[in-house]
């Protein structure tokens, strides 16, 4: 029986490249909180990355850690579950790394519903090219590559998936530790693909979307209590609606998974013997004599 | 009279059902002991446009076209307009002449003409157009003497799982073909006879199954790919036979996620491959130079055809040689195989797999249109020559901390572990990384790191598949060549030496890391270096210049109109440049 875990047994030796105080920490300890407290193994735990400020959280997690290229963390992520469905596969990255170069595969991921985890950490701005404005920043925002102000209408990343037919979608907000531990939880949890964004300040270039502005700006769903994660339609109209920003689970519904439909043998594509040569590979040339 | 040796094209619109026909053409001259070779030439459209389709069968095997045609057998007059003078004289054109007759002017005397009205028969006499290409067989086959009881069992095989009704069908369009050259014709084609031999322990199949074939052989248990010409089959070939045997074939919303997609499945442990075509493989070139610092094993099949950007989709040519070789930013070990047969697609599809876990690095395998869309009759694959060799995978636990994924070794190698492995957490990171994995821009380990990666190119020399040297080593005349052209530049060796000119051929197989050695031996003595390949700027030739300098009497013999060589057009410039004369009788 393996020993229960800790969160610090969930990080590395490597220190990090964050500032001080940016809301990326928010995420990591959560995500290692979540990993103890559902008594999970770093060897059996494949945690991918994008590129970004976000991107480099892989380095930080004590696991088996992925860090690509800009953009494709979905696909990684989808075929390692594919390849080994024993595994805990998480994928994670920002604004500009999920919605704006890696928005193709989001909507496929969403569509395939692999049973993984998607952790979306949003900051609203490209942090580590120095601030310009990303798919999520606000119309207006002056940034160095757009002094006027940004033309661009933000994307609502998860009315977006709910549309493309998401199972799992919650938001949280770095600074409430508690809450993004317990969305995680869930996420992890779903039988299916999870998606859980989290409100991730950048505390050197997002001087509007700061913590003091989420704190006056946010609002968690079940503050109703008949909130119900299953009703969709009422999920839309949470998620499109002008004002304060919706956190908790905001839908969640059961669906067959990629894995589920892919007429997967019992024994995971990682483990098969492929060494010995099977039988049927000779019997198959029959076809073409 | 030529015996055994015959090349058929059919031509007529895309979608009427020739393609059917020329593969059963192609299995009766297997069946009948001869060997075979196909080549499509089709229109990138579902139907309609000008469409054709080439069966070679000869008493030795060629793995290309002839010079010329031998019989047309054409399906409207826009065949015979784009093809007659493909056909050689003495040659032969069956023609259906139900909905127009030859125009004055475009006949040629030189060539015998089989008017039959075969969609009329099709339809008057059958009940339904569409087996006017099976009547068209019937009469191909009485004209040329094809095995009748072989052709019967074929088009039995090939219609019996559609209706009874289908079935009969095309039985008596076979019946109806042949007795419609009885009736009608007094004379035969006389340049031609078959003689049926043994069939033998042989195969037909197509380039791209073969890649599949071998892909599985080797343990593939994971493909992503997204469609595209002439790369689709192998996917679709996947698709179908990699899940008996526990595995996934992924169709990916495009290349990137393709490609990404194998490279997670490959950190995770699985063989896996993409394949893809020229558009395809420019998307994934970001990730490939993801595998190569990452060190992980991924295969990626090549299937070229016509560019730049879309080109002639459906075409052949060799110009990604560059792409493959340099592309990427910074620099990667990689490795590129060149197949030049069908059957040398399924062998080195499998060594691919090998040398890529073997050196944890990509490997390509480059095919093209003209082989891998081909199909040729080949010896029963061997399945004792092909072995899984998994190199330095680490599966048994590690002790964390001790256990370094890129440490630094001797062969630039070092032990795989995949996720799972107790003791063996990591960070695979496309950031320049220490031994450990851990993120770092220190001048000595990026030194060091890029000798390890790089070096890997040296150590895996002796593991490369080699070139295969034909003809005379001692000829003044060599030839360099590969894929593709490996079948008409062996033919223009063989009838140079029958008309007393001796030449050498080094047909290459790893096209990367060079075989600079290999190559340098072989231009020993030469006195006229010929490379021939499918492209506008001779990306072979420079290659060998720029590794091995440049060699004295050097010529380019290129061809970039997206069709493949014919012999001839190899003999022409060997003759016009090394000053030889060539007697006529040799040109086929």
């Amino acid at each position: 029986m393996a020993a229960v875990l800790t969160p610090k047994d969930f990080a590395t030796a490597t220190p990090s490249w964050w500032c001080p105080g940016c809301g990326d920490y928010g995420v990591l300890s959560a995500l290692k909180a979540a990993l103890a407290d559902l008594g999970m193994q770093p060897k059996d735990v494949a945690f991918i990355s994008g590129i970004g400020c976000s991107g480099k959280i892989s380095g930080y997690l004590h696991s088996y850690a992925f860090h690509g290229v800009h953009g494709r963390a979905l696909p990684v992520a989808t075929a390692v579950k594919l390849a080994n469905r024993d595994l805990t596969v998480i994928a994670a990255g920002g604004d500009g790394d999920g919605y704006a170069i890696g928005a193709g595969h989001f909507l496929h991921a969403v569509r395939r519903n692999p049973n993984i985890t998607y952790i979306v950490m949003d900051n609203q701005t490209y942090g580590l090219t120095k601030g310009q404005s990303s798919p999520t920043s606000q119309t207006g925002y002056v940034t160095g590559t757009s002094p006027q102000g940004n033309p661009d209408a933000p994307i609502n990343g998860l009315a977006v998936a709910l549309a493309a037919g998401a199972s799992f979608l919650a938001r949280g907000f770095s600074a409430h530790p508690k809450q993004v531990v317990e969305l995680t939880k869930a996420a992890i949890k779903h039988e299916g693909f999870s998606i859980v964004e989290v409100m991730s300040p950048c505390v050197t270039y997002n001087k509007i979307n700061t913590y003091a502005w989420f704190k006056e700006n946010i609002y968690y769903v079940n503050e109703a209590p008949d909130y119900d994660p299953g009703d969709r339609s009422h999920a839309f109209d949470i998620l499109s609606r002008e004002g304060k920003i919706p956190l908790g689970i905001i839908y969640q519904d059961s669906r067959a998974t990629l894995e589920s439909l892919s007429h997967l043998g019992t024994t995971p594509l990682a483990q098969l013997d492929i060494v010995s040569r099977s039988p049927a590979y000779a019997a198959m040339q029959e076809a073409y004599r | 009279m030529v015996v055994n040796d015959i090349e058929i094209m059919f031509g007529g619109q895309a979608g009427d059902g020739s393609l059917t026909t020329g593969d059963l053409i192609a299995g009766v001259f297997k069946r009948m002991g001869l060997e075979v070779y196909t080549y499509k030439d089709f229109p990138s459209r579902i139907r309609g446009g000008h469409t054709n389709y080439v069966i070679r069968a000869s008493e030795h095997p060629n793995w290309g076209m002839a010079d010329f045609v031998d019989c047309l057998v054409a399906f409207d007059l826009e065949a015979v307009e784009a093809h007659l003078d493909e056909l050689r004289p003495g040659g032969f054109i069956i023609f259906d002449n139900s909905s127009e007759p030859i125009p004055d002017g475009v006949r040629r005397s030189d060539v015998t003409w089989y008017e039959v009205p075969l969609a009329k028969i099709a339809k008057s006499d059958l009940g339904l157009e569409l087996v006017r290409n099976t009547i068209s067989l019937g009469v191909l086959s009485a004209l040329i003497g094809m095995d009748r009881s072989i052709v019967r069992e074929l088009v039995s095989n090939a219609y019996k799982r559609k209706s009874e009704k289908v079935l009969d069908q095309n039985l008596r369009a076979i019946e109806a073909g042949e007795q419609y050259v009885e009736r009608h014709f007094a004379e035969w084609p006389s340049g031609y006879a078959l003689r049926a031999g043994a069939d033998g322990d042989r195969l037909i199949m197509m380039g791209n199954d073969a890649i599949g074939y071998g892909a599985l052989v080797a343990g593939c248990r994971f493909m992503a790919g997204y469609p595209i010409t002439p790369a689709t089959d192998v996917l679709e070939w996947m698709a179908k036979h990699v899940p008996r045997f526990g595995g996934i074939a992924v169709q990916a919303e495009d290349e990137l996620s393709a490609i990404n997609m194998v490279l997670g499945a490959a950190f995770t442990g699985v063989r896996a491959m993409t394949a893809t075509s020229g558009p395809g493989q420019a998307l994934m070139t970001e990730a490939i130079g993801l595998a190569g610092v990452l060190e992980i094993p991924v295969v990626v099949i090549e299937c070229a055809r016509t560019g730049p950007s879309t080109g002639m989709p459906t075409k052949t040519e060799q110009s990604n040689l560059n792409h493959l070789i340099f592309s990427g930013h910074g620099e990667i070990p990689r490795v590129v195989l060149a197949p030049g047969t069908v059957e040398d697609s399924f062998y080195l599809t499998v060594d691919a797999f090998n040398l890529a876990e073997k050196y944890q690095c990509p490997v390509f395998v480059l095919s093209e249109q003209a082989l891998c869309q081909s199909k040729a009759t080949l010896p029963s694959l061997d399945l004792s020559r092909t072995s899984v060799e998994r190199g330095k995978l680490q599966t048994e636990p590690v002790v964390f901390g001790e256990y370094k994924r890129f440490a630094f070794t001797a062969d630039g190698v070092s032990p795989r572990v995949i996720p799972g492995v107790e003791g063996g957490m990591h960070l695979a990171a496309g950031s320049e990384h220490n031994d450990a994995g851990v993120i770092t821009e220190s001048a000595l380990n990026r030194r060091r790191m890029m000798d390890k990666r790089m070096g890997k190119m040296e150590s895996m020399r002796d593991d490369l598949p080699k070139p295969i040297i034909h003809g005379d080593p001692q000829a003044e005349i060599a030839i360099f060549g590969y894929g593709s052209n490996r079948g008409p530049i062996g033919e223009a060796l063989e009838r140079l030496w029958q008309a007393g000119i001796a030449a050498r051929f080094f047909e290459f197989r790893t096209l990367w890391p060079f075989p600079e050695a290999e190559v340098r031996a072989f231009v020993e003595g030469a006195v006229h270096v010929f490379v021939v390949e499918n492209n506008y700027t001779g990306q072979l030739e420079r290659l060998i210049r720029y590794v091995v300098g440049p060699l004295e009497h050097m010529h380019l013999v290129n061809k970039y109109d997206g069709r493949p060589f014919r012999p001839i057009e190899i003999i022409d410039p060997i003759e016009k440049y090394a000053l030889l004369r060539v007697p006529m009788e040799v040109r086929r």
